[in-house]
């Protein structure tokens, strides 16, 4: 599914509308380049998630966890140099829990990542505007079916 | 010789109090992982209602895995806080050998399972030789099929305990022909299965270094991944 945003506060709302649908154990990769608005999506998921605490971008911590609706575990593994650096902090715990995990940059540890899962990635449209983006969801696995009711 | 035993190596938190051949007190939580939150309220309460002080422990027990990595961190940094803290020794047990033990004198091959996620289990082969527990194989992390082929290799019969039981009970019976599985109760991984078989080392004098003594975490190498990516072979076939 893909989706045009011309602003912040459609970027949260679509992710809003995401978190207001996730399961326990759900998990979700967030792609993009620097500044295209992954945090912000991330931001939206935990407001579905009814989720109260300010998020911020766990770039330098690796992961943050919150608690709302499910727990959430929100991971950005820009920073990484290696899988293995990942794995050894305990990543499949975390991933295959009851909580929600939002992973950014996955890509950079894509052996870690389980065959099922939601898919974004979002993409900046400077011919349209600079604030344009387009944002892809995409899923693998029938647990993730509910996501194609989503509209903006 | 009084000791303080903790397993944390899985969703269990348990804490045992032995002297000499009698347990004294065990406390286990099998709730959710949330050892960190229960750990030191568990050896408080322990401690407190067998009319134990930190300082009347002589030594330590704790799981060195493999197992949980969080749970594994938590067990090993408490422990080896206590120890440095009133200077006694302390000694790592995987609680795959806890979990074998509590087996004791079965007949054939002893197979305890953690559930290591991703299909995947740590495990290791026993068999009882008399009185004494033998290992048959490296402490392992493979897939519950790799372990099924393993099993085969013995032609003997064989009996599962550990909590990766109640994922792959299904499997193991349908994979298997002469096979058993541990009654529930004994699946956990309890501290004071460990603590019993601790307390042999630290009478030996078998101690772990404080600094130097780290967890068994085990993980197939990257290059051994890499291969198996690839080929969609295992390394070893």
């Amino acid at each position: 599914m893909e989706f045009i945003v011309n602003n912040e506060s459609m970027t949260l709302e679509l992710g809003s509308k995401l978190g207001s649908l996730l399961n326990k154990g759900d998990i979700i990769c967030l792609n993009g380049d620097l500044g295209t608005g992954k945090t912000h999506f991330a931001k939206g998921i935990a407001k579905g998630l009814l989720i109260d605490e300010y998020i911020t971008s766990p770039t330098f911590n690796i992961v943050n966890e919150y608690t709302g609706r499910l727990k959430l575990y929100h991971f950005d593994v820009y920073r990484v140099n290696d899988p293995d650096e990942i794995y050894a902090i305990g990543f499949d715990e975390y991933i295959f829990s009851d909580a929600v995990s939002i992973i950014e940059w996955s890509s950079y540890i894509e052996e870690l990542i389980p065959d099922e899962h939601i898919s974004i990635s979002i993409e900046k449209l400077p011919s349209r505007g600079i604030d344009f983006r387009k944002i892809v969801i995409n899923h693998v696995g029938d647990r993730y079916n509910y996501i194609e009711g989503i509209t903006l | 010789m009084k000791i303080l035993s903790i397993d944390t190596a899985t969703q269990a938190a348990s804490c045992a109090v032995i002297e000499d051949d009698k347990l004294l007190g065990e406390i286990t939580y099998n709730y959710k992982k949330q050892h960190s939150v229960i750990l030191m309220t568990i050896i408080d309460t322990l401690l407190k209602n067998v009319n134990t002080s930190i300082d009347d422990i002589d030594g330590f027990v704790v799981s060195k895995g493999p197992g949980s990595f969080t749970g594994l961190r938590i067990g090993m940094s408490t422990i080896k806080g206590l120890s440095q803290g009133t200077n006694k020794p302390f000694v790592g047990i995987s609680s795959l050998d806890a979990l074998a033990y509590n087996l004791a004198y079965t007949d054939g091959i002893i197979c305890p399972i953690l559930n290591a996620l991703r299909g995947n289990v740590y495990t290791a082969l026993y068999v009882f030789n008399g009185v004494r527990l033998e290992k048959l194989t490296e402490y392992l992390l493979i897939s519950i099929d790799e372990l099924f082929a393993l099993i085969k290799e013995y032609n003997k019969p064989v009996t599962f305990i550990g909590d990766g039981i109640s994922i792959f009970k299904e499997n193991i019976e349908n994979s298997l022909l002469d096979v058993k599985l541990a009654p529930t109760h004994l699946n956990i991984a309890r501290a004071a299965a460990l603590g019993e078989l601790g307390l042999k080392k630290l009478l030996k004098g078998d101690f772990d270094d404080l600094f130097t003594s780290a967890p068994t975490y085990i993980r197939k190498s990257q290059a051994e991944r890499e291969y198996e990516e690839k080929t969609g072979k295992d390394v070893n076939d």
